[in-house]
């Protein structure tokens, strides 16, 4: 029986352009949110969010026309595919047969709307050409591909705020399948002005920052940034001494079938994605000591959560830890998953539980452990990661350790 | 290992030929057969798009329904609906282990552009709260999901023209896994100026003295499950995928992609090439894809010359178009089908033939820009 083991990870957010920026920042209970400074917000009813400092991305070394023309998208995706890669020690220098599963999100969006600006202003004669380069959701992979050679299997993901953690499931059952021996796995998103104003229109959005299972919440704040992730199989990460964060060890994908935007509140749709994803992975509901919850901070997403969450572990939800990392990197929709299961992997490997940032009055509502304050050390050998995303297409991952 | 077969059950699409499969169908046995293409667009010529003019869910889904419905979530549900009709009610599997396996290129278009019309004319507050949903990707199999109570895995992938093959061998896979009975694997997409106008400002949509494709507007269902029921249309024998490095709105320069991508397919079936007897071309007008392509069949097949034809150049382009190859395959496999669509000329000219007679296997592949490549082996059942 193979195993995914997780042997690299890159990440970009809010809170800094690589994985032990972020995850230092993370522990201490630091927020990535403030003020938003990629559009102007003022005509928006709110003006914050967790936005990444394009200055700091390190990039690899590009061809030119990607360097010229690549989204910012695309920029995060290929940030923190070099990290992850380096990370993992695998060499990048030929073309490999590794397959790339990543969550699509808005891709080249945010370009593309200084298009459509302009057309909706000025007519057709408007100039315009290299902005719709990266208007496909898949762009970031393809240009993931191109930079690194990549010749395999590639897989690109788009179900909303689930994508990127179906795109780690996939990407754990092609290697456990024997289909590749390694894969580039996760997402990356953008902020833009479309999901800005779109989930204003909602009311969805906290004009402070989210405050996840907090009494007092109001919403998400919105964020953007990348996770990518290598993993490969257990043997032959074993045969060049490759160092494992944690092993994925199956995932759970359903739909509520309930509707659009609204979560199904009694948590039965949930309950489903959580023990399908528990049946794959052949653990108990036991055997779980830490969940890094969807945690959206929207008044109706975490309570459905956490009648979810009561559903499966019941009593013992009391002492489960549940956090959220969206209070500190805001919700980065179709990158959220992949950054979650970064941030679960690393807790595994370290040792230490990531805090719920925003975090602080109790709601009778979601009777979780969030993890107020900073990061906590614990000992954990299963966790899952959640996403339940709009059209109720949900995902669960379930990680464990390699010891 | 030996692995599950999986089956073609049933089918459904909405295409530029008309509601249904069985206008597909006629359309398909007419030699000169060819769509009204023209997409209106603000204060410019009309755009090269197939579009299903005339489409309407009335007949199929209730009035209240069909309006909470955007046009792609229309056309997807209408053309479900038909692939479900003749597996009976109630279906064979319970709904909570029937799941949706969709592509789309552009799904969300119109929606994204009314959206942005009010951030950008009139102001962000005035966004549409009721079109926002509509904007992910996601948002037509969801609406399936919901629309029929399917609560099994529901994906939805993007891949560009590539997408409709892989949504078919996630759905084969999701089999395979045992994440579900049976799996509706589907391809949709809509007609939008805004993306059309996109693909007509890089050079690769067919004008006057510019060989290019036309983009199409649709959906195409193919229902698969484990068992092969009553009257099966084919057997989804095996699919293979790979990449080439490629920017996004570029086909590779070499067919290597394409290659492997048929011979994992071909491998998975445990077929020869010699065993192909139908190839469905990928061709849409464009000459670099079609190079590509023949390229790609001669290295895979060797100097075996199967039978071949086009639909995409007729259907138009688009992730939809992926999963309508792969269905009239798959009737062709069945003998419910005839198609008289010529052998496209750089096949032709290459020696591959008109079908004749009934094909027991069919390659199907698909590349698209940014160098993602798909292939799949239907059997006859």
């Amino acid at each position: 029986m193979r195993e995914a083991w997780i042997t690299g990870i890159g990440l970009v957010s809010a809170l800094g352009p690589d994985r032990e920026t972020t995850w230092r920042r993370l522990l201490a209970g630091e927020s990535g949110i403030g003020p938003l400074t990629l559009f102007d917000p003022a005509a928006y009813r709110t003006r914050i969010a967790a936005q990444v400092d394009d200055a700091s991305l390190r990039l690899p070394a590009l061809p030119r026309t990607v360097e010229r023309h690549a989204s910012r998208a695309s920029r995060f995706a290929l940030s923190a595919a070099a990290e992850a890669l380096a990370d993992a020690a695998l060499p990048t220098e030929q073309p490999q047969v590794w397959a790339l599963v990543l969550g699509g999100g808005t891709a080249g969006l945010f370009e593309a709307e200084g298009f459509v600006a302009r057309r909706l202003r000025g007519g057709p004669r408007v100039r315009g050409l290299s902005e719709l380069i990266e208007v496909p959701q898949d762009a970031p992979s393809d240009r993931v591909a191109e930079a690194f050679g990549l010749t395999g299997p590639r897989i690109t993901v788009t179900t909303a705020c689930s994508s990127s953690t179906i795109a780690v499931g996939i990407a754990a059952e092609l290697v456990t399948d024997g289909e590749v021996p390694v894969a580039l796995t996760g997402g990356a998103d953008a902020l833009c002005r479309l999901t800005y104003a779109g989930f204003n229109s909602l009311r969805a959005v906290d004009t402070e920052p989210a405050r996840p299972f907090d009494r007092r919440r109001k919403g998400l704040s919105l964020g953007e940034g990348a996770a990518l992730l290598v993993i490969e199989e257990a043997e032959h990460a074993r045969r060049r001494g490759a160092r494992p964060y944690a092993r994925v060890l199956g995932y759970g994908v359903t739909n509520d079938a309930f509707h659009r935007t609204q979560p199904e509140p009694s948590g039965t749709a949930w309950e489903r994605t959580i023990r399908a994803a528990l049946a794959d992975a052949a653990v108990s509901e036991g055997d779980v000591g830490y969940i890094n919850g969807h945690g959206t901070a929207t008044e109706q997403n975490d309570p459905a959560e956490c009648a979810a969450y009561r559903r499966v572990f019941r009593d013992r939800l009391a002492e489960l830890p549940v956090s959220s990392i969206k209070g500190a990197l805001g919700h980065c929709l179709c990158a959220a998953g992949g950054i979650e299961a970064a941030v679960a992997a690393l807790a595994i490997a370290r040792g230490t539980l990531p805090p719920t940032a925003g975090f602080g009055e109790a709601d009778p509502a979601c009777p979780v452990d969030p993890i107020p304050g900073t990061g906590r050390s614990a000992s954990v050998r299963v966790a899952l990661s959640s996403s339940f995303a709009f059209g109720g297409n949900s995902g669960v991952l379930v990680l464990g350790s390699c010891g | 290992m030996s692995r599950p077969a999986v089956f073609v059950l049933a089918s459904g699409a909405v295409t530029a030929a008309g509601t249904g499969v069985p206008a597909l169908l006629q359309a398909a046995t007419d030699e000169a057969w060819q769509p009204e293409v023209g997409l209106e667009r603000p204060d410019a010529p009309p755009l090269p798009v197939a579009v299903c003019r005339g489409f309407s869910a009335r007949e199929v889904l209730p009035p209240l329904v069909a309006r909470r419905l955007d046009r792609p979530a229309r056309l997807l549900a209408v053309a479900a609906r038909e692939a479900l009709a003749p597996l009976g009610e109630p279906l064979p599997w319970p709904r909570e282990r029937i799941g949706v396996a969709a592509a789309t290129w552009n799904a969300g278009t119109s929606a994204l552009l009314e959206v942005l019309r009010a951030v950008f004319l009139a102001s962000p507050e005035e966004a549409p709260p009721a079109q926002f949903p509509s904007t992910v990707a996601n948002a037509p199999a969801s609406q399936l999901g919901i629309l029929e109570k399917l609560g099994g895995p529901n994906l939805t992938v993007a891949e560009k023209q590539a997408g409709g093959l892989r949504a078919l061998a996630e759905a084969a896979r999701m089999l395979e896994r045992g994440r579900a009975d049976a799996v509706l694997a589907c391809g949709v997409d809509e007609a939008d100026w805004v993306n059309a106008e996109g693909y007509d400002r890089l050079g690769a949509l067919r004008t006057v003295g510019r060989p290019g494709m036309v983009l199409g507007e649709g959906a195409g269902v193919l229902v698969l499950a484990r068992e092969p029921g009553p009257a099966p249309l084919a057997v989804l024998a095996g699919w293979g995928s790979a990449g080439a490095p490629a920017p996004p709105h570029r086909y590779p320069a070499r067919p290597e992609a394409l290659v492997d991508a048929c011979r994992g397919a071909l491998r998975r079936a445990t077929l020869a090439p010699g065993d192909v007897e139908l190839a469905v071309s990928l061709s849409n007008g464009i000459p670099a894809l079609a190079a590509l392509e023949l390229e790609s069949l001669q290295a895979v097949l060797g100097t075996h010359r199967p039978a071949a034809f086009s639909a995409a150049d007729r259907l138009g382009e688009g992730a939809f178009s992926g999963t309508v190859r792969a269905l009239l395959a798959a009737h062709i496999l069945a003998g419910t089908a005839t198609v008289a669509w010529p052998v496209p000329g750089h096949l032709a000219g290459a020696g591959f033939r008109a079908i004749s007679g009934r094909p027991r296997t069919a390659l199907v592949a698909a590349a698209a820009g940014g160098g993602s490549a798909v292939a799949l082996v239907l059997t006859a059942a």
